[in-house]
């Protein structure tokens, strides 16, 4: 694939930024590049809980759509759901290379001042969220890839169910056994965590 | 936000909606990274070198099936 430096892009969509990134304008993937960063780091840094190995990843799957850039058209999904399918795999991947998951705090994270400095309120919004964290992590990865898409993308059903490759109904159930699945778990940790002080 | 669970019909489910919408906010990635990612993206060489992998890879593959055929030939040449 040769690369062009420059063509006209006045009016980039995604559908003709694909095909422009196809032939190669480097224009066209800066387009779908910063269409698209921001949600892809965002769902792998939720998956994982590390700044460093989210960039890393995120990295990884653009390197990975470009190169393969080709073979996109042919699959008919929208380009923004075929990055999330990329995600969704190298975050597989990478939860199987590391056995060890690591449970990062958010502290680690997020730039947060100091606890002491904090009012009580944001003490304890970070500590439920924490908590929330937690228990995501510890569902099926189908389950977390359903529950970040749809709160931290507001995606709808049907979107979902185009990224995840099922039906609509299909992502509905999934969805209620999801919410059933992490109450249950919330529940767990918070008497795990609870007993510890005890 | 297309939420499948009515407040009526499960107070707990619809609870914990509240939380995951109140508490899963997108975070900002670190800016240095995604413009050192574009630039990487932008400017790295064409990119299609595991197509001549891929050829390379045939090529080697068909060469070995060639060889075991005239091989096995051979051998049938030999032993009729």
């Amino acid at each position: 694939m040769k690369k062009q430096s420059a063509a006209p892009t006045e009016s980039l969509t995604d559908q003709n930024a694909v095909q422009l990134a196809c032939n190669g304008n480097a224009e066209a993937f800066s387009y779908l590049y910063e269409q698209n960063v921001k949600r892809i780091y965002n769902y792998i840094f939720y998956r994982i809980g590390a700044e460093a190995d989210a960039e890393d990843l995120t990295a990884r799957v653009f390197h990975r759509a470009f190169a393969h850039i080709n073979s996109y058209v042919e699959k008919g999904v929208p380009f923004t759901a075929w990055l999330y399918r990329i995600a969704h795999n190298l975050t597989a991947n990478w939860y199987r290379d590391n056995h060890r998951r690591r449970e990062v705090s958010l502290d680690d994270h997020f730039d947060l001042p100091h606890l002491s400095d904090l009012p009580e309120r944001t003490i304890e919004m970070n500590q439920e969220k924490e908590l929330l964290l937690k228990a995501i992590r510890r569902l099926p990865a189908d389950r977390q890839q359903l529950i970040l898409l749809k709160f931290l993308e507001d995606l709808s059903n049907g979107q979902i169910a185009i990224i995840m490759g099922r039906t609509e109904g299909a992502i509905k159930s999934l969805y209620h056994r999801s919410l059933i699945s992490l109450r249950e778990e919330l529940k767990r940790i918070s008497g795990v965590e609870t007993s510890d002080f005890r | 936000m297309e939420h499948g669970l009515e407040q009526n019909g499960r107070p707990g489910l619809w609870g914990l909606e509240q939380k995951l919408s109140n508490l899963l906010k997108p975070v900002t990635p670190d800016p240095e990274f995604v413009d050192s990612l574009k630039m990487k993206l932008t400017r790295a060489p064409a990119v299609l070198v595991e197509t001549s992998r891929r050829k390379m890879g045939l090529l080697v593959v068909s060469c070995g099936l060639f060889a075991g055929a005239f091989l096995v030939w051979l051998l049938r040449k030999r032993w009729q």
